[in-house]
């Protein structure tokens, strides 16, 4: 599956389509419980991430607010 | 690996990374911004694509390890480290208030947030109304259409009240308003605001956790348990959407943290650091010479009365002791026979210091009627528990007999 990932082409070695949550761990993405994520230019609710899939094609962001903090 | 070490031990250790050259303490990052290799990282980083540093009022790498090691200590989900204990109170009922809203705070918070409340938020249309927060009926009525917030301190500076801190959380809970806890004068190694039931713990750091006077802080730790969704708090929306439990820190950190600017200085945040390492074996001391103190000023002939809650006869000791793990604190109150006693009182110490601060190793008094509190009215004084034959002690942990010492021969000369 090819997505975009923070305005990057990034190929996915996963079925065809899965959710936000299975994607943070796909990708391993730091501080999962932390992170905003922007599915085509929306944000998703994170009580949706489960249910959310995610498509070849689609543009994904993983956002942070700045200054850390945690 | 982190989350599973004690206490004791994430005093020390918590978010604290291995320093360059092999450095065991955080390094001081003096630096007011920070560069980027290229216009497009820096742009990532302002966007949030990339976690990074920007620019010291909004954060800073020494500032950071110290908020989380903060966030570890009190089991949180994010922390701010702010320029004072005021800066931190001030950051949070403002990420959380609007015009038009009310604060239920307890009366006898310390003078500082007293003069915050009351003068300071009603130039922006933020109420307050003061309530006993030992009296559960006094807070249930005190709750409005307009509250938004419980504010209260884990004990009474200078009441040296212990108010029912679960009861109240379940006041608020019913109400659906956030409880704030000042946890300055018990900090976490007594109790952590999460197991009180806190929404959001707020700090001097400046006491305690520095423990040595060197160094102004403050601190606020999201327990990331309050639901931000609830309708009176439409400004909340975006940022619940966005970042989910994070909301509240989300909301401080790009707003009202950012945009007053009370941040801290990285030398104090590395002060506080180093001060906090050592919170727990000083906590002890303290607690154990002022249990000491009190029981020598209660069998004193010259003294009126004492306050302190690890006292038997203290109407807190029930409550404190449950709360607080059988420990009470640093802090006590005692009474002379008035004003003139209490100077002169103060005049004859020799080694305790007159000085408006507490949570030092030093042990340190003050006359809290004609300094902190002057600006207040009798009646005003008399909600904080502040009399003119009062004196408030921060017992510091220089060798217990020299502190009682130095008390039994300046009580000698009252």
């Amino acid at each position: 599956m090819n997505l975009t990932v923070n305005g990057k082409p990034a190929a996915i070695d996963a079925k065809a389509e899965l959710n936000v949550t299975e994607l943070l761990t796909v990708l391993n993405v730091e501080q999962p419980d932390y992170v905003t994520v922007e599915l085509n230019g929306e944000i998703l609710e994170r009580d949706n991430f489960g249910s959310t899939l995610v498509r070849d094609g689609d543009a994904v962001e993983f956002l942070y607010f700045m200054g850390g903090g945690r | 690996m982190q989350k599973e070490w004690d206490f004791d031990t994430l005093l020390i250790h918590g978010g604290l990374e291995p320093g360059p050259a092999g450095a065991t303490t955080v390094p001081i990052v003096q630096s007011s911004a920070f560069a980027y290799e290229s216009a497009d990282a820096i742009e990532d980083v302002f966007r949030g694509r990339r976690a990074g540093q920007v620019y010291t009022r909004i954060g800073n790498p020494t500032t950071e390890s110290f908020e989380k090691r903060l966030t570890l200590l009190e089991d949180g989900i994010a922390s701010i480290v702010t320029a004072s204990g005021m800066a931190a109170i001030s950051t949070a009922v403002l990420t959380i208030l609007r015009s038009g809203d009310e604060i239920l705070s307890s009366s006898s918070v310390f003078g500082g947030t007293f003069s915050l409340f009351r003068d300071t938020l009603s130039s922006y249309g933020i109420g307050v109304r003061f309530v006993d927060p030992t009296d559960l009926d006094a807070v249930r009525s005190g709750v409005n259409e307009r509250t938004r917030l419980l504010f209260v301190e884990t004990i009474g500076n200078p009441k040296m009240d212990v108010p029912d801190i679960a009861a109240l959380a379940e006041i608020a809970r019913g109400a659906k308003i956030p409880l704030v806890l000042d946890a300055t004068v018990t900090t976490p190694w007594m109790a952590r605001g999460k197991d009180l039931g806190a929404d959001l713990v707020v700090h001097s750091t400046s006491k305690f956790i520095n423990g040595s006077g060197s160094a102004i802080g403050g601190a606020i730790v999201d327990l990331g348990r309050f639901d931000w969704k609830d309708e009176r708090y439409p400004h909340f929306a975006p940022f619940v959407k966005k970042f989910g439990r994070f909301a509240f820190t989300a909301r401080a950190r790009k707003l009202i943290h950012k945009d007053f600017g009370a941040c801290a200085a990285p030398m104090n945040s590395f002060l506080l650091a180093q001060g906090i390492e050592t919170l727990a074996l000083r906590m002890e001391r303290h607690c154990a010479s002022a249990l000491r103190l009190a029981g020598f000023l209660s069998e004193h002939p010259k003294v009126a009365w004492v306050n302190y809650p690890g006292l038997a006869d203290s109407p807190f000791r029930e409550v404190a002791s449950r709360q607080f793990g059988g420990r009470f604190g640093a802090l006590l109150t005692f009474g002379l026979s008035d004003k003139q006693a209490a100077f002169r009182f103060i005049n004859a110490l020799k080694l305790a210091r007159n000085l408006a601060n507490i949570g030092d190793a030093k042990t340190l008094v003050i006359h809290p009627a004609s300094t902190i509190c002057c600006d207040y009215t009798a009646e005003e004084k008399a909600l904080m528990g502040v009399t003119e034959e009062l004196v408030r002690v921060s017992v510091g942990i220089e060798a217990p007999h020299d502190i009682v010492a130095d008390f039994a021969q300046a009580l000698a000369q009252v």
